[in-house]
């Protein structure tokens, strides 16, 4: 049962990952908690429905799966890609000069109008994701690890893995560590920080999307509601690891599944969300910076 | 100037129609009835299914010519199952005259909203769907229902646990609602000396990660699994029991009877789950005549539509026997009423309970519920 609940947790803690490093990103280059960021990747669960009953419409899931499943995370990425755009754009650059606080509320807006958005044009109800995955898997020492998990495991492992390489090996890259170092001083040397800022909306909102898809999957079904927690579980998840800090938040993630998962078996069912908080709380008194965090200082 | 002279009109226009349509209101003098449920949120389809119900024996009566000489209006009130918002919904319908309420549908919300009603001029109340014995059981005059109780729909269950399949070993959850809880228990309760507890634990509603809660019971290795709880988190239990290899079949009660219980659980993963709910009213003759004007107007049935139904004709009966809009007049008539509806003959005892409720067993077959027969060799 140990090793179940270990491979649960590691499961949801990818996902969480996933989500942490938009809200980390944003905040490592603009000083801004994304509040909107949980829409986003709500967004992307729904793209996923929306996606794959536009592809099964067409007879594609039943020829080939694979394919299909490639497709929805490559559909929902561009939508959220650009939802992410536009959310820079609309909602955060007009704001960029004005008081810290500002963009703040100008995120919680974005994320009220979104989930309102969302519940207008897809009603109320639960969308069902289609039962075409099949459930079986493994069995490892009395614990059963379906292909689904194995696949958000590997997924968010690689995902995570390019994120890396691509913000320590790419000129781009180089790019974000600088602006987020020093924006003023990167814009001096040439580097377009309102492109960069842009990029790293983009990539924030694909690696929500592509949490979004994953867990459209593994819980099989999708309300405009389910944005609000997990967004507020991956900024624990990012503040755990050291906000603004890209290891930080994998790491924060991973804990915190791992932390929800034995806490609801082994202390109480009932206070699963009461335990992410009370991470929240502890790491906020007893180390502000978070597990990997460097001292910031005036910047938090 | 122009522009001004459209925006004036632009402005006027809406308002003078709001005045206009409020006027006509108060001169047509109408008979209010109140709907109440979860018209909105995940369990938008039970409040969909008691609103058209409740509509089409509106509709029946305003063709005849309404009740007391009077059309009667319809005024539906979304309390999203939270029991804060049941009692705001209360009251707004009793501020607007509501000469009864059918509702609401979860027990949670039924209970706060049945005292404001009881308060504001001992209103009516006909719930179609709630079971929580605590309803009931608290003197109300004004309370009554049209279903069955959890006390019985629990004892039921826990013999068809104990007897028919003689399973030793249970693992009960709960969602934590009044509806949810209360059945659990009473299953629980009705289960001493057959079979054992091995599991008892608490799943949030809105949640959709059970696999903390189902890897412990696999741990516990029940024979069968009891859930106390509505469709959209029982969906989400089978398919992640499935997932996780619990064998173990899957138990629950009126609250997920409804096609997307089986669309969220996924068919094959739904095929033999058990759920306690009255007889199918398919096989009721008297429920014909119902069903196709139903199907007629708003397509398939829910599992509360017929009783959304009765009640709505149990209460507007009711209203124009005592012959006035007076709440304890229209009580007083309702305890006395033997109603012939669609269900059958409805009486009620003191309490406001029906005289006889029969709850039975029902399994998920191909995709569809259906009622439990026994298998001859047993």
């Amino acid at each position: 049962m140990f090793i179940q609940q270990i491979i649960n947790g590691l499961t949801l803690g990818s996902v969480y990952a996933l989500i942490a490093l938009g809200y980390t990103m944003v905040y490592g280059i603009l000083q801004l908690i994304n509040f909107a960021h949980g829409e986003i990747y709500m967004i992307g669960a729904y793209m996923a429905v929306i996606a794959l009953g536009v592809l099964t419409a067409t007879g594609l899931t039943a020829v080939n799966l694979p394919l299909s499943i490639f497709l929805v995370f490559i559909i929902s990425g561009l939508f959220c890609g650009a939802y992410g755009l536009t959310l820079e754009r609309i909602a955060y650059r007009p704001l960029r000069h004005a008081h810290r606080l500002s963009p703040l509320i100008s995120a919680i807006g974005m994320s009220i109008f979104l989930q309102n958005y969302v519940m207008l044009t897809q009603d109320t109800v639960d969308k069902v994701f289609p039962h075409i995955i099949p459930a079986t898997g493994l069995e490892l020492a009395g614990a059963s690890i379906s292909y689904l998990q194995i696949f958000i495991l590997a997924a968010s492992f690689i995902l995570m893995t390019a994120l890396h390489l691509f913000i320590k090996k790419t000129r781009l890259g180089k790019a974000m560590r600088a602006t987020s170092q020093d924006s003023r001083m990167a814009s001096l040397v040439g580097i377009n920080v309102d492109s960069v800022i842009a990029v790293t909306f983009v990539i924030g909102s694909i690696l929500a999307a592509a949490a979004g898809v994953m867990v459209a999957m593994y819980y099989g079904s999708v309300n405009f509601f389910i944005g609000y927690s997990a967004g507020i579980k991956a900024f624990t998840a990012a503040v755990l690891g050291g906000i603004g800090n890209i290891p930080g938040a994998m790491l924060g993630g991973l804990l915190l599944g791992l932390v929800e998962g034995l806490g609801a078996s082994y202390i109480s069912s009932e206070y699963k969300d009461v335990f992410a908080f009370l991470i929240l709380i502890l790491v906020l008194i007893f180390r502000p910076t978070g597990l990997l965090g460097e001292r910031v200082g005036e910047k938090v | 100037m122009k522009k001004l002279k459209i925006a004036f009109l632009l402005f006027i226009i809406p308002f003078s129609l709001f005045t206009l349509f409020t006027g006509c209101a108060k001169k047509e003098d109408t008979i209010k009835i109140g709907v109440a449920g979860p018209m909105t949120g995940d369990q938008a389809k039970m409040g969909t299914d008691l609103k058209n119900g409740v509509e089409l024996a509106v509709s029946e009566w305003n063709e005849k010519g309404g009740v007391l000489g009077k059309k009667i209006e319809l005024f539906v009130e979304d309390d999203q199952h939270d029991p804060k918002l049941a009692v705001t919904v209360a009251n707004k319908l009793s501020n607007s005259g509501a000469a009864g309420v059918i509702g609401h549908w979860n027990s949670s919300a039924s209970i706060p909203a049945s005292e404001v009603y009881k308060d504001r001029g001992n209103i009516p109340m006909i719930t179609p769907a709630s079971t929580n014995p605590q309803l009931t059981e608290r003197g109300f005059e004004n309370v009554f229902r049209v279903c069955g109780r959890d006390d019985q729909q629990g004892k039921i269950a826990a013999e068809f646990v104990a007897k028919n399949l003689k399973i030793k070993k249970v693992a009960i959850i709960h969602d934590k609602t009044t509806y949810g809880q209360g059945l659990a228990d009473e299953f629980k309760k009705a289960l001493v000396n057959e079979t054992e507890v091995v599991y008892y634990g608490v799943v949030i509603q809105g949640d959709k990660d059970f696999r903390a809660v189902l890897t412990s019971i696999k741990d516990k290795k029940p024979a069968l699994i009891y859930f106390g709880g509505i469709y959209p988190e029982a969906g989400l239990l089978v398919k992640q029991a499935k997932e996780l290899g619990i064998k173990a079949p899957f138990m629950s009660g009126d609250g997920t009877i409804d096609k997307e219980f089986i669309k969220i659980a996924g068919k094959e993963n739904a095929e033999g789950t058990y759920l306690t709910f009255s007889p199918d009213p398919l096989k009721i003759p008297a429920a014909k005549s119902f069903l196709d004007k139903y199907h007629a107007k708003y397509g398939e049935h829910g599992p509360y539509s017929i009783y959304a139904y009765d009640a709505a004709n149990i209460l507007l009966t009711g209203i124009s026997k005592a012959g006035a809009i007076d709440g304890k007049k229209v009580r007083d008539a309702i305890h006395i009423l033997a109603y012939d509806g669609a269900l059958g003959t409805v009486q009620f005892d003191k309490k406001g309970d029906v005289l006889k409720a029969p709850y039975i067993v029902w399994v998920t077959k191909d995709g569809e519920f259906k009622e439990f027969k026994q298998t001859t060799s047993d």
